[in-house]
């Protein structure tokens, strides 16, 4: 028993350290990169992020980090991405980090083997070229199947034909992953940037950073393009590699709230007003205290939530971790950005403080991959003791 | 105290798993069921042989060590040790013996004070109440006024302690005494041993708000103990209660009560139908997650413990969550049950009959006791997060 014991901690101890060493570099990068003027310039800007810093992610090995070993990739699990992208998200320096990744990564590495999918992986691992997921439509809802783009099967391949919306890293990206439906079952296609049939616009987000919108009339798909073919395994992966980049922005509003209470602390001990620094008024202490919980139990749903998916392999377990996880951070985000423009008071409202920026990330944050009360409404509705006792 | 029954095992070699089972089975062997879950605390008589039942197989006292006649445990199986118990529903016994002098007694007292007076917990001979607040001195614990004056070898005390657990069933209290006035108020304060059992003692009741009477005044007038019955030197009071506070930040910020709260509620829910109602349910679901998130707060917590390590002040964020949750979680249940939430006692719903207002007006004192909501928040701001003063 204590051999295995002292091997278990052995590993536990390697990870931990592991985990330490990528946390700091990426505080490094953040400490080098950070910089909330040309994060200013870049707003409304296509690709929505500056390209020199998706190089050096690159040449860090984080594009590749989840990306299987045999594609070029290290074949490192969610918790490794997490800490990466907490630290990033507190420079809001994440971006196209976890759509092309996770989003877009995971819904690859869980299709089928095939000469395209090893090619994308391999190009999304050294981000020569960066695939985006394109799954959801004008509803924006949460559940894969709320679409109505179809494929239909033509003579040598599928046609696509429908509107996509809503895809995170849609500009810098080399082609998309269509979701569509045959009848009742979703498949997954690739589509180059340049295809004929396909165009996009983009839409703006609250920080300034871009979704696409696509436009696929008549659009062809070669049978080698056909990524994963219609049925449930293709949904219940698309499902579960949307529920890991689910946990993925819940890391990084962590960054982002952590970010921006360090923000209003340091300005609570320095800003005097009554003859005294304003940190030292009981109302605003308790109220920064209450911020300071929210971000608590943000780390600690997170910590266990990337623990369930690592170790167990449930998918209502799943839904149920990731649903509290993404409630938990898209409240606790919001409403830590929201009260520190409060307790900054007129400054915060500025567009010139930096912690608008952090409302606004926030505000990307919590409503993308579901909101708290959608995915309230998930946790309710797989719950047995909730909604389930009805039936 | 009659010796004990079985020698007892090296409980430390045991993985947390194995332990558990072995307490969760001597609980459930042992434990008085008419005495479970009580919607009250139980009253010594009635306790009293559960208390020498645990004594005598040598599983009272999970945090001492093995020579003083505790299991020895480390703090990961003091956890498991009180979550299992807590499971059962195991009434609580007169507990600040075990639980906070011993202790004391342990790291502090002199040799002859842990001879004199720890075998007499373990056979329920002394039990103990702690003397801590005043009607002056609640959240401002050291602004204590009950004064304890040196005559010749004795300690001769008079003043007034108040919100005093059960001191109707104690013979004894261990209380914080002003012992020095002249100097800054925390150096002026000394811990002491008092037997009760004297003239001058008078313990009076106070009912709360939930009908029960567990807390009590202790009024102090010429009460005398032996200058020996000083814990930790003189005004070294604050000190000594100060270290008394470690494992027991983290217990009182564990989700034990407010599961328990949410339990009753969906009780209450399956048997009014209130999981029907879409506003109820979305209520329903966001105490939940508070309910499961403060339990993977405190995991982070009780980790930390179990791999031997230590944290600080930001601990107090762990009884300001679970406490507040248990209050919502309370409130959620009189609103769900209607116009029926306006019944006292045991009312019958549906196929049910339950209290509804008991877990609402019980859990006040949660944001009371043990410092707090407030207190908890200004350890927070000064501690943590560093904000001036």
């Amino acid at each position: 028993m204590s051999a295995a014991l002292s091997a278990q901690a052995r590993l536990d101890d390697e990870r931990a350290t592991q985990l330490i060493l990528l946390r700091n570099s990426a505080a490094e990068f953040v400490r080098r990169n950070k910089d909330f003027k040309g994060y200013r310039k870049r707003r409304e800007q296509l690709p929505g992020y500056d390209t020199t810093h998706l190089h050096q992610m690159a040449e860090m090995g984080w594009f590749g980090l989840l990306v299987p070993e045999a594609q070029g990739g290290l074949g490192l699990g969610l918790d490794e991405l997490a800490v990466i992208v907490q630290e990033l998200g507190k420079g809001l320096l994440a971006e196209p980090l976890v759509a092309s990744t996770v989003l877009a990564g995971r819904a690859l590495a869980r299709a089928p083997r095939s000469t395209l999918r090893d090619q994308l992986l391999t190009g999304l691992a050294n981000a020569s070229s960066l695939p985006a997921l394109a799954w959801q439509e004008d509803s924006g809802a949460l559940e894969p199947m709320a679409m109505s783009t179809t494929a239909t099967l033509s003579e040598r391949g599928v046609l696509l034909r429908g509107t996509k919306r809503l895809v995170v890293g849609a500009a810098g990206a080399s082609g998309f992953l269509v979701s569509a439906r045959t009848e009742a079952e979703l498949g997954l296609y690739w589509v180059a940037a340049n295809t004929s049939g396909l165009s996009m616009s983009f839409e703006w987000r609250a920080d300034g950073t871009p979704v696409g919108r696509l436009e696929l009339e008549s659009v062809f798909v070669p049978p080698e393009c056909v990524v994963s073919e219609p049925g449930v395994a293709t949904l219940s992966n698309l499902e579960h590699a949307i529920d890991e980049a689910a946990i993925l922005v819940s890391a990084e509003m962590l960054g982002v709230m952590e970010a921006a209470l360090q923000i209003a602390l340091s300005y609570m001990r320095t800003r005097v007003q009554f003859g005294k620094p304003i940190g030292s008024f009981q109302a605003l202490q308790h109220k920064t205290t209450d911020l300071y919980v929210q971000q608590e139990l943000s780390r600690a749903v997170l910590a266990e939530a990337v623990t369930v998916l690592r170790d167990r392999s449930d998918a209502v377990e799943r839904a149920l971790i990731v649903s509290r996880c993404k409630s938990r951070c898209s409240d606790a985000g919001l409403r830590v950005t929201r009260e520190v423009i409060q307790l900054h008071g007129a400054i915060g409202f500025t567009d010139e403080y930096d912690v608008g920026l952090f409302l606004k990330r926030a505000l990307v944050l919590s409503a993308w991959l579901g909101n708290a009360s959608a995915h309230r409404r998930r946790f309710a509705a797989l719950s047995p003791g909730i909604l389930g006792v009805q039936a | 105290m009659s010796p004990m029954l079985t020698p007892q095992p090296d409980w430390n070699s045991l993985s947390d798993e194995a332990f558990r089972q072995a307490a969760a089975q001597f609980f459930d062997l042992h434990v008085p069921r008419h005495l479970c879950h009580l919607n009250r605390r139980p009253r010594w008589s009635e306790v009293r042989d559960w208390y020498l039942t645990m004594s005598e197989h040598g599983w009272l006292v999970p945090g001492w060590p093995v020579e003083h006649g505790g299991m020895g445990l480390s703090q990961s199986k003091i956890l498991v040790y009180m979550e299992e118990l807590e499971r059962c529903g195991a009434p609580r016994v007169m507990d600040q013996g075990l639980m906070n002098l011993g202790p004391v007694l342990i790291a502090r007292g002199t040799e002859a004070q842990r001879k004199k007076f720890l075998p007499k917990i373990l056979s329920g001979e002394h039990t103990w109440c702690q003397g801590y607040s005043e009607p002056g001195a609640g959240s401002d614990l050291a602004s204590l006024r009950t004064e304890a004056v040196i005559e010749g070898d004795e300690f001769v005390i008079n003043g007034q302690k108040i919100w005093t657990s059960v001191a109707f069933d104690a013979t004894h209290m261990f209380a914080l005494v002003r012992t020095d006035k002249t100097v800054k108020k925390q150096a002026g304060i000394s811990f002491v041993m008092i037997d009760l059992r004297q003239p001058g003692v008078t313990v009076r009741p106070i009912r709360n708000i939930a009908g029960h009477e567990e807390l009590c005044e202790v009024f102090l007038d010429n009460v005398r103990t032996p200058a020996e019955n000083l814990v930790g030197g003189l005004n070294e009071g604050w000190n000594v209660a100060k270290a008394l506070l470690g494992f027991e930040r983290v217990w009182s910020g564990s989700p034990r009560q407010s599961t328990i709260a949410l339990l009753r509620l969906s009780q209450l829910a399956r048997a009014n139908g209130k999981f029907s109602d879409p506003s109820f349910v979305d209520k329903f679901t966001q105490v939940t997650m508070d309910v499961l998130d403060s339990a993977a707060a405190y995991e982070r917590f009780a980790q930390i413990i179990r791999t031997g390590g230590s944290f600080g002040f930001e601990v107090s964020m762990l009884k300001i969550w679970a406490t507040e949750t248990c209050q919502r979680v309370t409130e959620l249940m009189v609103e769900a049950a209607g116009d029926l939430g306006m019944l006292a006692g045991e009312v019958v719903i549906g196929d049910e009959a339950m209290d509804i207002l008991y877990p609402f007006l019980e859990c006040r004192a949660f944001t009371i006791y043990g410092g707090s909501s407030q207190v908890q928040r200004n350890i927070l701001a000064k501690n943590v997060l560093q904000l001036p003063s």
